[in-house]
C-alpha cells in the first residue's frame, strides 16, 4: 500500500536534508516518488538527480494553451496534463523525482490545480512511498497534490520560533480538507541535547517529538564539494538519526 | 484470461505505472519524435480480418531500454460503424491496452507513449503481434459492431513519418468537425462544481457550443472527466427540453441551477447576458458587460490591466460580477466562448460588441466577421464613453446604426 509522508518546516532548517535521506533510505525498501514542492526545487540536488521540467512549467504550458486556444478541441486536457507530468518526471533506479516548481501566477487555476492532483494522485499509487518536501506546510498539498497523508513530519531547529512554527503548521491542517494520519516534531542540528526552555515548548504545544538530530559535521564537506547529501556516510547523525525515525514510524 | 495470452488481461491493470527501471523497452515518448496512433472505418470487403502486421524491427530486435518510434493503425469495418465513431474507438486503445498487464499507454494520436515491462517481456510478452492479438481480442468482444478488424504496428522511423503526415490531416478534420458539434447534436451537457468554494450557488454549464467559464472546460473535457471521475466535480447534465432555442434554455440546465444554487435561481440562459444569464464564478477568463449609453456590449479580459472604456478595470468589473450570481448585463466567460456559433445569439452576438482589448481583438480575430473588425473600439481608439459614441457613430457601427436584428 502506498505510504504519502510530507516533511515540511520553515527555511533554513535542514528539512530538505531530512528529507532526502528518508527517500534514499526508504528506497532500500521499495520505489520512492519524490516530490519537491519547494519553490526553490533543490531536493534534486540533494538526491544527486537532474532537475526536469516542473508541473508549474507543465501547469503555465497548459493554462496557455486554453489561453490561446490551440489545444485540440477533442483531445481532452487531462490527457495532455498527465503526459506532461510524465514527462517531467525524473527517473532514477529506485527513486522518481517531480518537481513542483513554481506556484501559480494570476488568473484561474482551479481547473489546472484539480487535473493535477488527479495526475499526481494516480501515479502516486504505483509507488510504496509518496515523500513530499514542502516549504510552506501543508497549503499547496492540499491545492495540488495528494488528497490523504499517512505521515506529516515537521523539521524544526532547535529555536521557540521554530517549535512555533511547527505548532502552527499542525493547527492549519485542521483547517484543510486533507486528512492527515500522524503528525510528528524532528528537532534538527541539535548541540547538546534539547534545551529545557525548547522541551516546555513542545509540550506546551502537545507536539509529538519523534527524533532529536545532532548537527552533523559532514554535511559541510559534501556541500563544499557540491556532492549530493545521500552520500552522507553511515555514522552520520543525520542518517542514523533519519533511520531511527524510520524504525519509529514503522515505516 | 491466463493461458490465451502470454500475460494477464484486464481492468485491474489500468494505471499501472512502468517505471524506467523496469522498462524493456518504450515507443515514442518524449525521447521519439515518430509516434502515433489511428483508427480508420473502411468497408466490409477493405479490411483483411484478423490480419497481425508489423513493419519494421520488432521487440525481440529492439535493444533493452531504448525507446522507438510507433505507428498503430486500426482498421475495422462493421455495417452499424459509422465515421463520427473513429475517434471513439480509437481511444479505446488507450484503454484497452492499459487493461494489458506490464504495458503502460499514454495520450492520444501523435503524442503517444507506450512502455513494456522487462517481467511482461520475459512472459512471452516479446512480440507486437501478441499485444495486436490481445487488442484485436478487447476490441471485438468488447464491441460487437466490429466485424471485421486488423491491426498495423510500424516501428521503420521513415515509414512511420510518411504515414503521420496523412495522420495529421485526419485529426485536424476531425477537429474541425468537433468544432461544429451543436448543442442539438447531443443529449448531455456537463455542470462543474470547481469553483463552487468561491461561489456556493454558482454551476458551470459547459456544452459543445459553450466552453465553461475558465476555458479549461469544453464539452469534451467534460465528458472526459466524467468518465474518469464520476463522483468528480464534473458531473454529466440530460439537457431535457430545449425551452428557448435562441436564448439557451433548457429544462434540464434550469433544474441543475435550482438545486446547486439552493433554490436562488432557477432559469438560467445560456446565451444571454439579460434577464436569466449564466452565473460567474471567480474565474472567468473576460467579463462581457452592458454599456448603457450605446446599449450594447464591451468585453475586458483578466490580463487587461487599465481601466475599460466605462472606467472601471477588471479587477473592479469581476467583484461586481463574481460570486455566483446573475447580474444582468454582467457576464464572465471563457474567451473560446466568442468562437461559438450561439455566442450570446439571444442578444445580437459579437455584432452587439462595441470595445474590447487590442490584444483579445487580434488573438480571436477569427471569431469576428471581417465587416466588423475595424469598428470595433479598442484602449487605442477611445478613452471614455464619449469617445466610443463619437467613434461608432464614425465607423458607422452596424448596431449603432440599427442594422443588427435580433434572432426571433
Amino acid at each position: 500500500m502506498a505510504v504519502t509522508i510530507v516533511v515540511a518546516g520553515k527555511g533554513g532548517v535542514g528539512k530538505t536534508a531530512v528529507a532526502a535521506l528518508l527517500i534514499e533510505s526508504l528506497s532500500k525498501k521499495g520505489v520512492v516518488l519524490a516530490i519537491d514542492a519547494d519553490p526553490s526545487t533543490n531536493l534534486n540536488l540533494a538526491l544527486g538527480l537532474p532537475l526536469g521540467e516542473t508541473v508549474g512549467k507543465a501547469r503555465e504550458d497548459i493554462t496557455e494553451a486554453i489561453q490561446k486556444g490551440t489545444l485540440s478541441p477533442t483531445v481532452s486536457k487531462q490527457d495532455v496534463l498527465d503526459m506532461k507530468i510524465r514527462e517531467a518526471l525524473v527517473e532514477s533506479n529506485k527513486i522518481d523525482l517531480l518537481a513542483m516548481g513554481r506556484p501559480e501566477g494570476p488568473g484561474c487555476y482551479c481547473a489546472a490545480n484539480h487535473m493535477l492532483r488527479l495526475t499526481i494522485d494516480r501515479l502516486a499509487k504505483s509507488y510504496d512511498y509518496t515523500v513530499i518536501d514542502s516549504e510552506a506546510g501543508m497549503e499547496h498539498i492540499s491545492r495540488q497534490t495528494t488528497r490523504d497523508v499517512d505521515v506529516l513530519i515537521i523539521v524544526s531547529d532547535v529555536t521557540i520560533r521554530g517549535i512555533m512554527a511547527a505548532a502552527r503548521m499542525k493547527e492549519l491542517i485542521k483547517e484543510l480538507r486533507t486528512k492527515v494520519g500522524k503528525i510528528v516534531l524532528v528537532v534538527n542540528r541539535s548541540r547538546d541535547g534539547l534545551p529545557q526552555e525548547i522541551q516546555d515548548a513542545i509540550q506546551k504545544y502537545g507536539l509529538e517529538l519523534i527524533g532529536v538530530i545532532p548537527e552533523d559535521p559532514y554535511i559541510g564537506e559534501l556541500d563544499m564539494k557540491g556532492s549530493p547529501l545521500i552520500e552522507l556516510p553511515g555514522e552520520s547523525p543525520l542518517r542514523r538519526g533519519v533511520e531511527d525515525i524510520i524504525t519509529k514510524l514503522g515505516l | 484470461m491466463a493461458g490465451i495470452f502470454p500475460v494477464d488481461v484486464g481492468p485491474q491493470y489500468e494505471g499501472e505505472v512502468i517505471r524506467k527501471a523496469d522498462l524493456y523497452v518504450e515507443f515514442g515518448g518524449p525521447n521519439v519524435r515518430s509516434k502515433f496512433e489511428l483508427v480508420t472505418l473502411k468497408g466490409l470487403d477493405e479490411v483483411d480480418n484478423e490480419k497481425i502486421e508489423v513493419i519494421g524491427p520488432d521487440m525481440k530486435d529492439m535493444q533493452e531500454g531504448g525507446s522507438y518510434p510507433l505507428g498503430l493503425m486500426i482498421d475495422v469495418a462493421g455495417e452499424k460503424l459509422e465515421k463520427d465513431m473513429e475517434p471513439v474507438l480509437e481511444r479505446r486503445i488507450h484503454l484497452y491496452a492499459n487493461y494489458i498487464e506490464g504495458l503502460y499507454h499514454m495520450n492520444q494520436r501523435d503524442d503517444i507513449w507506450v512502455r513494456i515491462s522487462k517481467d511482461s517481456y520475459n512472459k512471452g510478452l516479446n512480440s507486437l503481434e501478441e499485444i495486436g492479438k490481445i487488442l484485436m481480442f478487447l476490441f471485438t468482444s468488447e464491441l460487437d459492431v466490429i466485424e471485421k478488424i486488423s491491426i498495423t504496428f510500424v516501428t521503420d522511423e521513415k515509414k512511420v513519418e510518411e504515414l503521420i503526415t496523412k495522420a495529421r490531416e485526419i485529426y485536424k478534420a476531425r477537429d474541425e468537425r468537433a468544432r461544429g458539434l451543436r448543442e442539438e447534436d447531443v443529449e448531455e451537457f456537463y455542470s462543474c462544481a470547481l469553483c463552487q468554494s468561491f461561489a456556493p450557488t454558482h454551476i458551470c454549464i459547459a456544452t459543445p457550443e459553450r466552453v465553461a467559464n475558465c476555458g479549461a472546460i469544453s464539452w469534451f473535457d467534460g465528458r472526459a472527466a466524467y468518465k474518469l471521475d464520476p463522483e468528480g466535480p464534473v458531473q454529466e447534465v440530460k439537457k431535457g427540453d430545449c425551452l428557448d432555442p435562441i436564448r439557451g434554455e433548457y429544462s434540464g440546465c434550469n433544474e441543475l441551477a435550482a438545486v446547486k444554487s439552493m433554490g436562488t435561481y432557477n432559469r438560467v440562459y445560456l446565451h444571454s447576458a439579460f434577464e436569466h444569464p449564466h452565473t460567474s464564478c471567480g474565474c472567468f477568463q473576460a467579463i462581457w458587460f452592458y454599456i448603457p449609453e450605446v446599449d450594447a456590449f464591451g468585453l475586458v479580459h483578466r490580463d487587461f490591466a487599465g481601466p475599460t472604456v466605462v472606467g472601471v478595470p477588471f479587477s473592479t468589473m469581476a467583484a461586481d460580477t463574481s460570486g455566483g450570481r446573475q447580474v444582468e448585463g454582467f457576464l464572465g466567460m471563457a474567451l473560446e466562448y466568442l468562437r461559438s456559433p450561439k455566442f450570446l445569439q439571444a442578444d445580437g452576438g459579437i455584432r452587439r460588441c462595441v470595445w474590447m482589448p487590442k490584444e483579445i481583438k487580434e488573438k480571436y480575430r477569427d471569431a469576428i466577421p471581417e465587416d466588423l473588425f475595424d469598428k470595433i473600439a479598442t484602449e487605442e481608439d477611445v478613452k471614455n464613453v464619449d469617445e466610443l459614441v463619437e467613434f461608432l457613430n464614425r465607423v458607422e457601427h452596424p448596431w449603432v446604426k440599427g442594422e443588427v436584428e435580433l434572432p426571433t
